[in-house]
């Protein structure tokens, strides 16, 4: 299960915080085999960390399509 | 004399004029002139009046202050209401009861026919509205680069979800170019890949927001691939904008909130997550566990040969046997019955062999199922007295020899103190 998937930084947040979901999910079941827990484990703790690194983020990511933005006091 | 009417007096004649004139209630358009709004006077005093003519008017301060329109001199307006006259001074002037900035009257009448036909086309049905994504990854902006909303949204979305992209499409949102700026701007927003869009402006007169009732942006609002919300912050009037997204929200910063979800509340979620998981692995590790404790403890297990014990006996006493048997037989006869049964003999150990290597080789395969993997990954196996295994704290006691299995080896310990989950450490 481990060959196709993405680095978790490459990720959408929301495809993460998803996929973190179902791999929970999977683990609870108990279904698994040890090996393939393990594995899915450390994808787990990869997740999170991406989730929890991009909410850190201090600044958010701004791009601009069309025209530019004026600096606040501008019209004030 | 004659039959002519008797003369009236003033005071019969302004009353005559009073009556006549209040019978009609008239509907003006003009500019305002020599203003006089004192907050002592129970009126507010203004003259109306076009290039030929002027028109002394009065509105009462309640009715003023309910239309909601400020008064200042030069501004046109559209005043309802009645002449009169004063008849202590002689003077005619207009009652003023409604009053409104010029032209908008119309405006409002021109919007809403739109409203009723795109109504009637089902633009504002509600099953029409889609639901916003919980977690956003791209969200599209569509508003002025200059004046207060485009930075009340960049920072409610920068203090709630910074995880997640913002794409601005700066535009011109008032004026004759405004509609199809805007119209651009949605349609940039969503082709650049965004999974909803904040369509803001900030307050302005009923003119002002005339692009958000122009029928192409409703059209590109209802056409809009992704989720549409929009933030127009002028309470209390709807725009068609605001009818036809999939959520109208009452400012551009209340816009903001309704597209990301509050950044703490995802990090108490990521909290949850990151336990499960961690009980999730140990559930894994407890479940491998138990099954390699079960195929231990079959007797096969504890001693391989006990697999071929039955076979092995029953060769032997059937080499025992054959030459005792076969003892009257010829010499040639006895000999080949000698090498019979050293071939059973070969044949039997062979087949011993055989069972034995399958063994070795089950055995090696539940090596890999064995514990001592867990182990060698840091995970211990502690044992009570009795050998058990001990699988809760609950069945420990302060001063209990235990052994504990580790990564290539044991150790005997004592237990000196017993926390159980939820205990305060």
């Amino acid at each position: 299960m481990t060959d196709d998937l993405l680095p978790p930084e490459k990720l959408r947040f929301s495809e993460a915080l998803a996929e973190l979901e179902s791999i929970v999910g999977a683990l609870e079941s108990g279904e698994l085999e040890l090996e393939d827990s393990l594995a899915r484990y450390e994808r787990g703790v990869a997740l999170l960390r991406a989730c929890q690194a991009r909410l850190a983020e201090a600044e958010q990511r701004v791009t601009t399509l069309m025209g530019e933005l004026e600096e606040e006091a501008a019209d004030e | 004399m004659t039959d002519a009417p008797r003369a009236l007096t003033v005071t019969e004649a302004m009353a005559l004029a009073k009556r006549t004139l209040e019978g009609f209630s008239l509907r003006v358009m003009g500019e305002v002139s020599e203003l006089t709004d004192r907050s002592g006077y129970k009126a507010v005093y203004f003259t109306l009046c076009d290039p030929s003519a002027v028109m002394s008017c009065l509105m009462w301060r309640d009715a003023y202050t309910d239309a909601g329109v400020p008064l200042r001199e030069g501004l046109m307006v559209e005043v309802t209401g009645t002449l009169t006259v004063y008849p202590p001074k002689g003077r005619m002037q207009f009652q003023v009861r409604g009053l409104q900035a010029a032209g908008e009257g119309v405006l409002r009448l021109k919007v809403a026919a739109l409203a009723r036909r795109l109504e009637g086309e089902g633009l504002m049905r509600p099953e029409r509205r889609r639901r916003l994504p919980e977690f956003p990854d791209r969200i599209g902006l569509v508003t002025s680069p200059r004046g207060k909303a485009v930075h009340d949204v960049l920072r409610t979305l920068s203090r709630r979800f910074p995880a997640a992209e913002v794409a601005l499409a700066s535009v011109q949102v008032e004026g004759a170019g405004a509609p199809a700026a805007i119209v651009e701007g949605l349609r940039a927003a969503a082709a650049s890949g965004v999974d909803v869009i904040v369509l803001a402006r900030g307050g302005g007169s009923y003119e002002d927001l005339m692009p958000f009732n122009d029928e192409s942006v409703a059209r590109a609002i209802a056409g809009s691939p992704v989720p549409v919300v929009t933030g127009v912050g002028h309470e209390p009037d709807t725009t068609i904008a605001d009818m036809v997204a999939d959520l109208r929200a009452s400012t551009p910063t209340a816009a903001a909130e309704a597209v990301s979800p509050a950044c703490d509340e995802v990090e108490a979620r990521l909290v949850t997550l990151q336990r499960l998981l961690g009980r999730g692995l140990l559930h894994a590790a407890r479940t491998a566990a138990r099954r390699v404790a079960v195929l231990r403890s079959h007797a096969v297990f504890r001693d391989p040969r006990a697999i071929t014990a039955t076979a092995a006996q029953r060769v032997d006493a059937a080499a025992a046997a054959l030459p005792r048997g076969l003892r009257r037989t010829s010499r040639e006869g006895d000999e080949r019955v000698r090498l019979a049964a050293q071939g059973l003999r070969l044949g039997g150990r062979r087949a011993l062999e055989r069972a034995g290597e399958t063994v070795a080789s089950r055995a090696a395969r539940l090596d890999d199922l064995s514990p001592l993997g867990i182990l060698a990954r840091g995970y211990a196996v502690c044992y009570a007295a009795d050998g058990t295994v001990v699988r809760d704290a609950q069945a420990m006691g302060v001063a209990d020899r235990v052994c504990v299995r580790v990564h290539r080896g044991e150790a005997d310990c004592r237990v000196e103190a017993v926390r159980l989950e939820g205990d305060t450490p």
